[in-house]
């Protein structure tokens, strides 16, 4: 049977781009049919009903006809806003970052449930605490874990023993944690503190909604972020476009809180 | 498209077409017709409109203060004397300007960032004209910042980064309203928009 010409979808909006005169053209990450590039005609318009529902990190109910190329988005409601997280610029580039690795990590024509689920859950929560790194980091780590690359962090890659505190070391490209015994010939070999150990597989073990509340000093936040993005952009294979404004936030943000 | 795929086409032509299929929204068919409608033209009309994209890119240039798009610096708004020169409207691109002074409601300079912060494509502060805006705030003189970018997801973002670089000075940063547009219908208006709307009421005269 042949697929019907309209459908339904509830949906993350990835992002959203001028098309032609007034249209735009919307990324979508829907729960059904995975990533899903749409087109809402006159959009732009001021008095368009579809724009304001079609706003990257907003979930949306859509109906959808299917067409040559690209589906047309027919209705539009909102079901979630995420408007805490919107009221706050860290916050919200750290959605943006969200969405630009479901982008990534998603794929068309492909539904995952979880994927959709952890973007979900991730963008309450970041909302939640706009000035926490924790949701960011978890999500960068189960992102891994739903599209089957979870980086190992019980035993050592080669030799399956037992990780000894604090001599192991980590490489996003062998796949985890290595022993001392076990030193592969591998340029991203890094050192991992033991304290960023424990926090890995705290976090491997968490959900967003019920993320611990952890105090992480600034060295061991670096130490969390430069393996779980040296990771992620491992996989992805291509930069992490929302990070170098990420970190120009938090440059600013110290540079403030250093008194002159 | 290429030379290449324009075999037949006269090599003049076949560049003219190549030329105006990279205008935006521009494809290779509408480049051909657009082709083939110069070539129809009176021979003025179609030197008049060379000579036009001639001159519009060796006279325009940014406007020293505001970077709006002029052809002498300071552009017209700067340099008149009718404007309250305390207050700046910081817009995304040159065509907002016109949309504002249709308007006719606003008096003051402008400030054109040339586009938006949008962290998903690269676009941080320094590839905007923020720089610019915050040295033309040092000396002290403007007193209000009409924040008028866009409603969007990043126009947003580019608010609240302006608006959190000026805290704690002497400058007021302000926002335009968001709410109804005129001709719109509250059944189909998305839940934010409503809110801010309902935040921003004011009392009926």
């Amino acid at each position: 049977m042949p697929p019907q010409r309209t459908y339904r979808a509830d949906a993350l909006v990835l992002r959203s781009v001028p098309l032609g005169e007034a249209d735009l053209l919307v990324t979508l990450f829907t729960r059904e049919s995975g990533k899903v590039r749409a087109v809402a005609k006159g959009a732009r318009r001021s008095t368009a009903k579809l724009v304001g529902h079609l706003e990257p990190l907003t979930v949306t109910r859509l109906a959808l006809s299917r067409g040559r190329s690209l589906d047309v988005i027919n209705q539009a409601e909102t079901l979630e806003n995420f408007t805490p997280l919107k009221t706050n610029l860290t916050a919200v580039t750290r959605g943006l970052q969200v969405a630009e690795l479901v982008d990534g990590f998603g794929s068309e024509a492909s539904p995952n449930e979880p994927l959709h689920s952890l973007a979900l859950s991730t963008l309450a929560a970041i909302g939640q605490a706009p000035d926490d790194e924790l949701p960011l980091l978890h999500f960068q780590l189960h992102l891994l874990a739903v599209s089957g690359l979870m980086p190992e962090l019980q035993n050592c890659v080669e030799c399956r023993r037992d990780i000894e505190p604090d001599r192991h070391r980590y490489s996003a490209d062998g796949g985890g944690v290595f022993c001392p015994d076990c030193t592969p010939d591998q340029a991203g070999l890094r050192p991992l503190s033991l304290r960023a150990l424990k926090v890995l597989r705290l976090l491997a073990r968490s959900r967003a909604a019920d993320l611990p509340s952890l105090r992480l000093e600034p060295v061991l936040t670096q130490e969390l972020k430069a393996i779980l993005t040296g990771t992620v952009q491992y996989w992805l294979d291509k930069e992490i476009r929302t990070n170098s404004f990420l970190n120009h936030l938090a440059q600013d943000q110290t540079r403030r809180q250093i008194p002159r | 498209m290429t030379l290449e795929h324009l075999p037949s086409a006269a090599p003049s032509l076949a560049r003219l077409i190549q030329e105006l299929n990279k205008l935006p929204g521009i494809g290779p068919k509408s480049a051909q017709r657009l082709a083939y409608f110069i070539i129809r033209l009176p021979e003025e009309e179609a030197f008049d409109l060379a000579a036009a994209i001639t001159a519009v890119k060796q006279t325009i240039m940014f406007c020293g203060q505001c970077q709006n798009l002029t052809d002498a610096s300071p552009c017209s708004i700067c340099a008149s004397s009718q404007r309250n020169r305390e207050q700046i409207c910081v817009v995304e691109e040159p065509l907002d300007v016109l949309a504002l002074e249709r308007t006719h409601c606003y008096r003051g300079l402008y400030h054109v960032l040339h586009g938006v912060l949008s962290p998903l494509n690269g676009v941080g502060p320094d590839q905007i004209k923020l720089r610019e805006l915050f040295a033309r705030l040092s000396d002290g003189a403007v007193k209000e910042v009409v924040i008028a970018t866009n409603p969007t997801l990043e126009g947003e973002a580019t608010a609240m980064y302006i608006s959190r670089h000026l805290a704690g000075g002497n400058v007021k940063v302000t926002h335009l309203a968001r709410g109804l547009p005129v001709g719109g219908s509250l059944e189909y208006t998305d839940e934010l928009t409503l809110s801010r709307a309902f935040q921003g009421r004011q009392a009926v005269e």
